[in-house]
């Protein structure tokens, strides 16, 4: 039986001693391949780590472009996370985060892996309708927000013309406090199913035949096809699938800018579109900033579970 | 000669007028002998939100590019976005533009930061503004809002909008034996009797209601600020805002099309020349539009003033005017354009060629081109405008070039909406306006 390759590389490993007695080639080697890569290092940090510093050094102040002075007034570096603590609007926008997170996701996950169900077979028409399916995620967010903003608005909406024609006349989604949010939800799920769909797809593919053809001639049914045989070979896949859509909900902006502007009232109002009214309507930079680090702590939180879940995901050996 | 000849030929020496005075206008700057251009070389970067003004003068920028030889970028985003960006881009010192249009709202922000250049020196140096161009013909109501403590000028008004009434399908306001309504309670009974005849809902303002509501807060007795600029403690929950918040949401709801509170100006603006909403209070840049050529509506419009409430008729005044940002690269062009563009001749080629109506020059304005393009549908805009603005000259306006309005102003919308959509009553909306508004004033360091 050939040796695992980690327990090759276990195995060949130099010890601490043995490492520490390299010949000095071996350390000149390995203090030249850090020195090339210390710029794009540098780089990466400037670009990514740099912006980040600064936001959560800009969230300990309470900089406001008018009052430049601002920026540099560290005199109450908590005073923005203590004002969001007691800001019924920031602690609102969380609650229909949460809301418009759980919803999407679930709907995106349903779907996404009953299509990606579908159209697990090959035949030029589903190849087709693959490519058909894919189409909302590849078009521009703003596009997308204006195709629905049309939809959504009675007075020109060919969805409300129809649902009027047949005698099922809905009042405007968007302005209605009870179903805005679930508008955008609607939206939104339009928008990235497919991004379920193909990740559920590539891993329906990935697996093997054997066990479905034995479970077939066992007398297994689709449904327990699916609930034994493909469900658990699928769930690593739609655990990460979730959590990216998760992570991407959180930035959900152009359908709530476009659709709803946050309304009716403050319905619609999630975290992220909070940020931008505080920082870019009334130009409360520090004030922003402080939302804008909690989001970022979020997100991070959830990147490190997803990285978690995806270590949790390799296949068993 | 035949009337397509007699327009031809008005147009060509309106043209010929306005390119003469745009060489006129540019002392020093006419074109060299040679062919040389003064701006050539020069690139101007410009940009205003989507007004009707804005977008016509759209058509009118190749003529300065013409005379002057300067390539001019030039942006119209709508509203919302532009004010976002703009406010960025000045708040950073940044210099990607060389004129601006100075939002009202922004006034009191981007001034008093110092983001504009003064345009005195511009306007007393006869090197660069002729005589003939009469700073002093401007509004001097449009202009004030411009200027600072000491008197210094900022921008040029091209705008003043006013806040009138409009109702494209009048004839079912006949049919019901109503007339244009005058008073709060007019509007009341008016809207119930002409509801969706004909398929129509009544009544319609933009869902800015920081700007559409304010008329009707006023006019209960109401007001934003206690006493501004010295007092600036919102009073958002008092009983008369309380009570004009209610009658206000009310028509919304009950004469409202479906899903009122999620219609822009732009939207307003179309639906109201599709004939498909009648009644509206806004600003009489938009509703002069319900008799343009393309409007359904031309032939049955009819125009009032703001209607009054129990205390009073409080009708909006909004002035926007083309500023120079300090960072501009291009000063003197820059101030150039603004010469162009608020010419007399220019502006007069707007009201004639494209019936432009928010003009503030008050020499045009008593023009007859400018009353005959102010008659629509047979009706005199004309003494409603000028009405207004004397109205607005009592100085009721002072709440809104205050620097911290913008966050009250969105606090107004929230609240409207929580009730016209049912989730608060008013009593409930405006104290939660109060509370909120009040937090973004401490936000903003300000003592009360």
């Amino acid at each position: 039986v050939a040796a695992e390759p980690a327990a090759i590389e276990r195995a060949t490993r130099p010890s601490r001693l043995v490492r520490a007695t390299l010949p000095g080639w071996r350390r000149e080697q390995g203090r030249d391949f850090a020195l090339g890569l210390l710029p794009a290092l540098l780089v990466l940090a400037a670009i990514t780590l740099g912006p980040t510093i600064y936001l959560i050094v800009t969230s300990l102040t309470p900089l406001d472009p008018v009052h430049p002075q601002s920026a540099t007034d560290f005199s109450d570096p908590a005073g923005n996370y203590r004002a969001l603590m007691a800001d019924a609007r920031f602690l609102n926008s969380l609650w229909v985060q949460a809301k418009l997170s759980a919803a999407t996701v679930a709907l995106q996950l349903a779907i996404g892996l009953g299509v990606a169900l579908l159209l697990n077979a090959g035949s030029r028409f589903l190849e087709a309708a693959r490519t058909a399916f894919i189409l909302p995620m590849v078009l521009p967010p703003i596009v997308v927000a204006v195709v629905w903003k049309v939809i959504f608005t009675p007075d020109v909406s060919p969805m409300h013309r129809a649902l009027a024609a047949i005698g099922l006349p809905v009042h405007s989604l968007i302005a209605d406090p009870g179903m805005a949010l679930w508008a955008i939800a609607a939206a939104d799920t339009w928008e990235w199913f497919p991004f379920t769909m193909l990740m559920a797809l590539a891993a329906l593919q990935m697996i093997p035949a054997e066990p479905i053809d034995a479970a077939r001639i066992d007398g297994a049914g689709r449904l327990a096809l699916f609930r034994y045989i493909l469900f658990p070979y699928l769930r690593p896949t739609l655990v990460v699938a979730g959590l990216f859509r998760l992570i991407d909900s959180i930035k959900a902006f152009p359908l709530i800018y476009v659709l709803t502007n946050g309304g009716p009232g403050t319905a619609t109002e999630v975290t992220n579109y909070y940020a931008f009214v505080e920082s870019f309507n009334f130009s409360y930079w520090g004030y922003g900033s402080a939302i804008a680090t909690l989001m970022v702590a979020g997100v991070l939180l959830f990147s490190w579970i997803i990285g978690r879940l995806g270590g949790e995901a390799e296949p068993d050996e | 000669m035949t009337l397509f000849g007699q327009r031809l030929r008005r147009r060509q020496l309106l043209r010929a007028g306005v390119a003469a005075a745009g060489a006129l206008i540019l002392p020093g700057r006419a074109p060299a002998q040679g062919g040389a251009k003064p701006l050539s070389g020069t690139t101007l970067n410009i940009a205003c939100w989507s007004s009707p003004y804005a977008k016509l003068l759209t058509e009118y920028v190749p003529q300065f590019e013409e005379v002057t030889g300067a390539k001019v970028n030039y942006e119209t985003p709508s509203f919302p976005i532009y004010n976002q960006r703009i406010d960025v881009e000045l708040s950073t010192g940044g210099s990607s533009y060389d004129v601006l249009n100075v939002t009202f709202i922004y006034i009191g922000r981007w001034i008093g930061a110092g983001w504009f250049l003064p345009l005195d020196g511009f306007l007393m140096d006869p090197q660069k503004t002729p005589a003939d161009w009469e700073p002093g013909d401007f509004l001097p109501g449009a202009t004030a809002a411009f200027r600072d403590p000491a008197g210094k000028l900022y921008a040029i008004p091209w705008t003043a909008d006013v806040y009138m009434a409009g109702a494209g399908r009048y004839d079912l306001f006949e049919k019901a034996g109503k007339p244009m309504p005058d008073t709060f309670d007019e509007v009341a009974d008016t809207m119930k009797a002409v509801h969706m005849k004909d398929g129509v809902p009544a009544f319609l303002p933009e869902n800015h209601y920081g700007w559409s509501f304010i008329p009707w807060l006023q006019g209960f007795g109401g007001n934003v600020f206690r006493d501004p600029p010295e007092d600036l403690t919102p009073v958002l929950d008092t009983p008369e805002a309380i009570a004009a918040a209610d009658f206000f949401a009310k028509l919304l709801h009950d004469y409202g099309p479906d899903g009122v509170i999620s219609y822009t100006y732009e939207q307003v603006v179309a639906t109201l020349k599709a004939g498909r909403a009648n009644y509206s209070p806004n600003g009489q840049i938009f509703l002069v539009q319900m008799g343009a050529k393309d409007s359904k509506v031309a032939s049955t419009c009819n125009f009032s003033m703001c209607p009054a409430g129990p205390k009073g008729r409080f009708p909006g005044v909004a002035t926007h005017g083309w500023g120079i940002p300090a960072g501009s690269k291009n000063k003197d062009a820059a101030w150039q354009f603004i010469t162009w563009a608020m010419s007399k001749p220019m502006i007069r080629q707007m009201v004639v060629e494209r019936g432009y109506s928010s003009i503030t020059r008050r020499s045009l304005i008593d023009s007859p081109e400018f009353k005959g393009k102010l008659t629509v549908n047979g009706h005199d805009i004309v003494k409603i405008y000028l009405d207004t603005i004397a109205l607005g000259a009592r100085g009721y306006m002072k709440y809104r070039t205050i620097y911290v309005y913008p966050q009250v102003d969105k606090q107004i919308d929230i609240a409207i909406q929580n009730i016209a959509s049912g989730q608060m009553g008013a009593a409930e909306a405006m104290r939660q306006a109060q509370r909120n508004s009040l937090a973004e004033l401490q936000r903003a360091g300000i003592k009360l």
